[in-house]
C-alpha cells in the first residue's frame, strides 16, 4: 500500500478526539432513524394487537419457543464477541481482534441458519400469509395478520444481520490489512454500535411474538 | 487510549446477565396471568435494552451530544406510541 493503512486524522478535524466523537454521534443519529424505521412496525403491532388481542396470543402460541429462545442466547452471545472484538482494538491486539470478529460473523450465521430454519417449518405448517395460509379455529384471518408482522419484521431483522455480516466481514479485512491501531479503531466500535443495536431490535421481537402465547403452549 | 472503555469483566456480567433474564423471560412466560404477561415480556426486554446500551453500547461513557441523540430517539418512539395507543382506546367512546 502506497498510503499509510492507519488513518489518524483527516484534515476537517482538529483533535482525534473530535474526530471520533462526530463518527459516535453520526452512528448515534443513524441508530435514530433506525429505531424511526422498525418504530413504525412495532406500532403497527402495537395497534393491531389492540384489536385483535386472541388471534395474537394465539398467533403467538404457534412459535417455536426452544429454536426462538436458542436464537436470542445466540445473539446475546454475539453481541458479547463483539463487545469483546472493541475491548481487542482498544488495546491494540490485532490478531485477538480478528479472532472475535469471525466469532460475531459466526455466531450471525448461526443466528440466520435457525432463523430460517423457523420460516421453513413455519412454510411447511402453511403459516405463510396468502392464498396458502391455513390456521386452525375461528381467529385464522385475524391471525394471518400476525403472521404478515411477523414475516416482515423479523425479515427486517434479518435483513440488518446479513448487512452486519457485510460490515463485520468488512472489519475483519481492514484489521488484517493493518489499518487498525489502539490508537484509531473508530469503524470497529461503529460496527459494534450497529451489531448491539440490531441485538436489540430482536430483543423486543423475541418478547412481542414469542413470549405471549407461551402459557397456551400443551393447551 | 491505552485503557479500555468497558472492562472485559463487565462486559462478561453483561452477558450472563442477559442470559439470565432471558431465561427468565421465557421460564414466567408459560405462567398464565393474562394482561401481566406482556407487561413482563416488554418489561424485562427493557431491562435487557438498557444493559445492552449502557455496556455493550458504551452508552454510560458517551458525550452529552450523543446522549442527547440517543434519548431523541427514545423519546419520540415513545411519544408516537402511547399517542397512538391513546387514540385507538379512545375511539369508541
Amino acid at each position: 500500500m502506497a498510503e499509510p493503512a492507519t488513518l489518524i486524522l483527516r484534515e476537517q478535524f482538529r483533535t482525534p478526539v473530535q474526530q471520533r466523537e462526530t463518527a459516535t454521534l453520526g452512528m448515534w443519529i443513524f441508530l435514530a432513524t433506525e429505531v424511526m424505521l422498525f418504530g413504525g412496525l412495532f406500532l403497527a403491532f402495537t395497534v393491531y394487537r389492540m384489536y385483535n388481542p386472541a388471534a395474537f396470543i394465539q398467533g403467538s402460541a404457534d412459535m417455536n419457543i426452544m429454536l426462538g429462545a436458542i436464537n436470542t442466547a445466540v445473539l446475546i452471545g454475539s453481541s458479547f464477541t463483539m463487545a469483546l472484538a472493541v475491548h481487542s482494538a482498544e488495546t491494540g491486539d490485532r490478531k485477538l481482534l480478528t479472532a472475535f470478529l469471525t466469532s460475531t460473523m459466526v455466531l450471525g450465521a448461526v443466528f440466520l441458519a435457525i432463523k430460517f430454519t423457523e420460516y421453513y417449518l413455519h412454510y411447511l405448517d402453511r403459516r405463510v400469509p396468502g392464498p396458502g395460509f391455513s390456521f386452525p379455529g375461528p381467529e385464522a384471518s385475524r391471525a394471518e395478520m400476525f403472521f404478515v408482522l411477523y414475516f416482515i419484521m423479523t425479515g427486517l431483522h434479518a435483513l440488518h444481520m446479513f448487512i452486519g455480516e457485510g460490515i463485520l466481514f468488512s472489519m475483519i479485512l481492514r484489521n488484517r490489512a493493518g489499518s487498525f491501531t489502539a490508537e484509531y479503531h473508530t469503524p470497529v466500535e461503529l460496527a459494534g454500535l450497529y451489531w448491539h443495536f440490531v441485538d436489540v431490535i430482536w430483543v423486543f421481537l423475541f418478547a412481542i411474538f414469542y413470549i405471549e402465547g407461551l402459557h397456551l403452549h400443551g393447551k | 487510549m491505552a485503557e479500555p472503555t468497558v472492562s472485559k469483566r463487565t462486559y462478561f456480567f453483561t452477558f450472563l446477565s442477559l442470559l439470565g433474564l432471558t431465561l427468565l423471560t421465557t421460564l414466567l412466560g408459560f405462567l398464565d396471568i393474562g394482561s401481566l404477561n406482556t407487561a413482563i415480556a416488554l418489561g424485562l426486554a427493557t431491562v435487557k435494552a438498557c444493559l445492552i446500551a449502557a455496556f455493550f453500547m458504551h452508552a454510560l461513557h458517551e458525550s452529552r451530544t450523543v446522549r442527547v441523540v440517543m434519548f431523541a430517539g427514545v423519546i419520540w418512539l415513545l411519544i408516537m406510541i402511547s399517542l397512538t395507543v391513546v387514540d385507538f382506546m379512545s375511539r369508541s367512546w
